[in-house]
This record gives C-alpha cells, structure tokens and sequence, in this order.
C-alpha cells in the first residue's frame, strides 16, 4: 500500500513542480508573444491600410453586419480594415481589404483563393482610391467573370460594414430585393409580381417599364423615381407635373405598339427564335427574338448556362430585307461573348436578305454566342413568309 | 578509449551509438525534418537541448522515482521541458518556431530523449547523464544534416536555402518526399554499419534490463525466447 502512495505523491509533485515552471514560463513570454502575433497581424493589415498605425481586433458579434464578412479591425485613425469571404470561380476567396475613415478604400489583396488565375492577387489594387459610389466601375478581369464579381461583392460588403462599424446604417439590401421593394410601393395592387416590359424604342428620360403580371398597371423608372400608371396609362397618385407628362407620353407609346402587336399565338408554325412581331404603320414589320447564345447552350459543369437569351430587335421589310437590326438584351461572357451587343457586330445585319445573312463576321471566340445570334435571325425571314398577307 | 570515460559518454553519440543510424529512435522526425537543413539544424539543436535538460533531471530525480511510475515521470518532465523550450523559442526566436512547426511539440514523443532517460541517465550521475545528452543530441543533429545534405542538394536543388546552378534545374524530387527519405535512411544505417564494422553495442542496450516492460512480464519472454 505505502509503495502505491509513493507512487502517487511523486508523480503528483513532479507535474506539480512541472507545472508551477511552466506558468512561470508563460508568465515571461506570454506578453511577447503575444505582441509578436499583433505586430504579424498588424503587418499584414498595414499592406491594405498603409496609414493604419495600430489596429485593434472589432467584436463583429456585436454587430449586424453583411454574413460574408469574417473579421474587422478598427484602425487608430478611424478607418477599418476588414477581412470578407466570398465566393469567386471556387467558393472560400478571402479578401481584405481596408477602409479609411471616410469610406474610401485604402488597398484589396486576396488572401487565399482557389481562383484559377492567379490575377486575384493583384486584382485589388485596382480598388484603390474607390469608395461605394464608383468601386463597381473597376474593370474586370477578361475571362475571369465570377472572379471578379466575388471581388466586387466582397468589396461592397466591405463598404457596408465599414459604415455600420462607424455607427453608420447602410443598405444591405441586394439590387434585386431594392427593386422589388420600390416597385412594390409604386404599385401595390401588383402583390409584387412585375415583368419588364422590351422597349421597341428608348423613351424619352424613361429608363426602364414594367408591367405588373395580374394587369393592374405600368411602373414606369425615370431617374430613380419610380411612377405607377393604370393599364391606359394614367399616373396614378400625385406626381410632379413635368414627371406626369414624361410618363404619360412614354405609356401611350407602350400603349400604341400593344395595338400593333401580332397574337403569335394564330401561328403554330411561327418559328423559336420570335418572340413577338409587331406590324408598322408604315407596312414593315419589327420582331422580337430570342437567340440561344452562350447563356442556354453554354456553361460548363461548375456554372451552368444563365438561361438568358440574347434580345434582338429587328425591323424588316414586307419582302423580306432586314432594315435595322440592334441587340437589346445580352447577359454572355463578358468581354467574349459580350460583343454581340456592340453596333459593330449587330449592324451588320442591315440591309441582309435571307440569301446572304449569314456572311458576316463572327465574334472571335465566341461561336456558341454568334451561331445563336444568326440562326435567330435567320427566323425572322421564315416568320416574315408566315406572317404576309396579315393586316 | 576508455568505455566508461567522460570522453566515451560524450563521443559514443556521434558514431558509435548514433540515436538515430544505431538505436534507430527518432525515426519519424529524421524523415520530416531533413528535407532541408536549416530546419534539420534547428531540429537537432532543439532536440539537444530538451535531451541535455530531461538527461539531468531525471538522473537526480531517478533515486526517487519508483519503478512503476517512471515511464509516466519521464513523459511529464519531458513534456515540461518541451513545453518550455516550445514557449522561449516562440518568445525570442519566431523565425525558428514557425520552421519548426507541429515538429516541435512532437519533441516530446521523440523515442531518443525517452530511450535515453530510460538506459542512460536513470542509471547514471547527473554529469555523465547530461555528458550523454549532449553527445546524443549532436549524433541526433549530426544524423539530421548528413540525410538532409544528401537530400536537400538533390531533391529540392538548393543549399540551405540558396540556389544551387546546375541541380535546380534537374531535381530528383523522389528524395524530396517521405520515400525518398526512407532510402537514403536505410543507406546511411548500411553506410553506418560498414564504419563500425557492425560492432556497435546495440545488443547490450536492447536486453531484457533495458526493456520498459522488464518489471511487467518478469523476463518471461526472454525467457520463453531462449528455450526456443
């Protein structure tokens, strides 16, 4: 028995006196270390933030702030420096990026990635100088579109929490959810369904027309100012005169092209690719057509396609040439694809006869985008054929 | 040369009784550790001196350690020393602790400084115990840097750190990884064995009074060896 209890009482002294030099240990280098890890993390908050001085770990718990965002450090003069997490081309791109006091963006690195370039190192540089007005203007990298738009969000989360870490409130609504909500107040009778309505012609100071999908109305947006109308185009509501008028005007032209619409729906054999036909007052006919570019017959297995066709718009005549010719919607690869929204490419198609529309000069490395483009125009001559003789 | 002189103790390390060509102890770190040799370098030497420190105690406290919990006093004091090393390099040396990395709290588990507080220093005096970690721990370094210079020159193509012309760019990156250094390991203890004619003392060293279990198994399974 009294073997045992040696036993134990050695052992137990041994970790006793162990222990008692190891707390005396830390108790000398704990501080150093401590202050070597701050001066590394200062470090590399200060390639960022070069005029940053000493920065001091923020409790984010504490505050709402966007989910991307992982750590923040307050700087001695009153800008942040802080560390986001988004996805680019692979999920998990870290970015930090630094903020001085009056919302501008000091410097951007990408910490780590899985991107496939390897240009999101040096990416951020770009942002220098930029603040929440003018940071989405930064080029982006060619072929590498979900990188850069990782980083953009990751800098616009930034911006945000800056504001609200100042003590500031910032919107954290997305483009889509602000959209939704204004035209919601414009139209409520709509219950927030709303569909874009094409615009054959731009309107005067008019930027965008929807229509709600239950036929209550219009909401038309000229410069920020979102104005409901009834279904024969009547303001609705107390509106300053001239906005009134603007309005007004742009909805009896939406008005006037719905009289000239043509129900495709009376043509079984009227071809894919358009989507609505109007006839003219001055006898030519203008179509609407969907072309399959990269968006529907593109992607890959990470990104599948947008499902986003290419909105064109043509007018052609009654035998059958092609007057004008202009993209309105394209949402393809930028920089690549993205071409076939330039005059220089849609403009080609003037004065084409179903004979010869297809010599043109194709968008170099974008062949999903072009043949897409073509053979959509391409039905306008069929849907012509189909569509003579119709008043 | 005198086998049981100061001069022994401490040279036996080198050649003779090398922990890691002889005894074969510490092998997994000798793996890890000798890609290239600073960090080989910084290995051995932080080895060395939790060897010399643990080799000490634990010959003064042996008197008073009984004999069925000493593995566990050995682990604790040597556990200490390394925590304490762990922390006086990360205070003073930074560069050093981030080379060393999970390497150096795996000090502790490191089968030399074990092995030797088990067949050394419990039965020595505190001067021959801390003459044989010394001597220990630089055959250890020693051991390290002959592997790594072997394999850092020709797997990585560099010379503790600096470029070296013609082999950077014609690289055997085979000894850059674990079996490469499994191979030149085994060619070193060949190598080791020809240079002292195979009359290293390991035998004596791994007999049934040095085995850990000794206590337990009463030297039945020697026992049951030799009837065999």
């Amino acid at each position: 028995m009294s073997k045992h209890i040696k036993s134990i009482a050695v052992l137990t002294v041994i970790c006793a006196v162990v222990s008692l030099l190891l707390a005396a240990t830390h108790h000398i280098t704990a501080p150093i270390i401590e202050q070597q890890e701050n001066a590394k993390t200062n470090e590399a908050l200060l390639v960022v933030y070069p005029d940053g001085g000493d920065f001091e770990q923020v409790d984010i718990s504490k505050y709402e702030l966007p989910s991307t965002i992982t750590e923040a450090f307050k700087s001695e003069n009153g800008g942040y420096a802080i560390k986001v997490t988004v996805s680019g081309y692979q999920p998990n791109m870290v970015i930090l990026c630094g903020i001085d006091k009056d919302g501008v963006v000091t410097g951007a690195t990408c910490i780590s990635s899985g991107e496939t370039l390897g240009k999101e190192k040096t990416y951020g540089e770009n942002f220098v100088g930029k603040s929440a007005k003018d940071y989405d203007s930064v080029d982006t990298i060619a072929n590498a579109t979900y990188t850069t738009q990782g980083y953009k969000n990751a800098i616009k989360d930034a911006l945000n929490a800056a504001v609200i870490l100042g003590g500031g409130t910032a919107d954290l609504r997305s483009e889509e959810e602000i959209l939704a909500d204004n035209l919601n107040t414009a139209l409520p009778q709509a219950n927030g369904e709303f569909e874009t309505v094409l615009l054959l012609e731009s309107l005067e100071n008019i930027d965008k027309v929807y229509t709600a999908l239950n036929k209550q109305g219009f909401v038309f947006v000229s410069s920020e100012n979102f104005v409901a109308t009834n279904t024969s185009g009547k303001v609705l509501g107390e509106t300053d005169a001239t906005l009134k008028e603007t309005v007004e005007n742009a909805a009896s032209k939406i008005l006037e092209w719905e009289k000239n619409k043509i129900d495709l729906t009376k043509f079984d054999t009227m071809p894919q690719a358009v989507k609505e036909a109007y006839k003219n007052s001055d006898g030519n006919f203008t179509f609407i057509l969907h072309g399959a570019g990269y968006g529907i017959n593109g992607g890959d297995k990470y990104h599948p396609a947008s499902g986003k066709p290419i909105v064109i718009k043509v007018v052609a005549s009654k035998s059958g040439k092609i007057i004008s010719c202009i993209t309105l919607e394209q949402s393809e690869t930028a920089n690549i694809g993205s071409a076939c929204g330039d005059e220089k490419f849609y403009s080609q198609f003037n004065g084409k006869t179903e004979n010869n529309y297809s010599q043109i000069d194709a968008i170099s490395g974008a062949t999903i985008t072009t043949n897409g483009y073509v053979t959509a125009i391409g039905d306008v001559f069929s849907a012509i054929k189909i569509l003579k003789g119709v008043s | 040369m005198k086998k049981n002189g100061s001069l022994y103790t401490l040279l036996k390390g080198l050649l003779l009784e090398n922990p890691v060509f002889v005894l074969v102890l510490g092998t997994c770190p000798t793996l890890a550790m000798t890609k290239d040799l600073i960090s080989a370098l910084g290995m051995g030497l932080a080895a060395t001196a939790v060897l010399i420190c643990s080799n000490i105690v634990i010959s003064i406290l042996g008197k008073f350690i009984p004999d069925s919990v000493r593995i566990p006093c050995y682990i604790v004091v040597i556990a200490g020393f390394v925590t304490l090393v762990q922390m006086l390099i990360h205070a003073y040396v930074p560069d050093v602790y981030e080379m060393l990395g999970v390497f150096l709290p795996l000090i502790t588990v490191n089968c030399i400084i074990l092995g030797r507080a088990e067949m050394f220093a419990a039965k020595n005096n505190v001067g021959k115990s801390a003459l044989d970690g010394l001597g220990m721990g630089l055959g250890f370094t020693l051991a390290l840097l002959s592997i790594a210079i072997i394999r850092e020159p020709f797997g990585a193509g560099t010379f503790a750190g600096m470029d070296i012309p013609f082999l950077k760019d014609h690289t055997i990156a085979f000894l850059a990884q674990a079996p490469g250094g499994f191979l030149v390991y085994g060619i070193m203890i060949a190598v080791v064995y020809k240079l002292t004619h195979g009359k290293a003392p390991y035998k004596k060293e791994f007999s049934c009074d040095n085995c850990p279990s000794a206590a337990l198994c009463n030297k039945s399974a020697c026992k049951a060896k030799e009837e065999n």
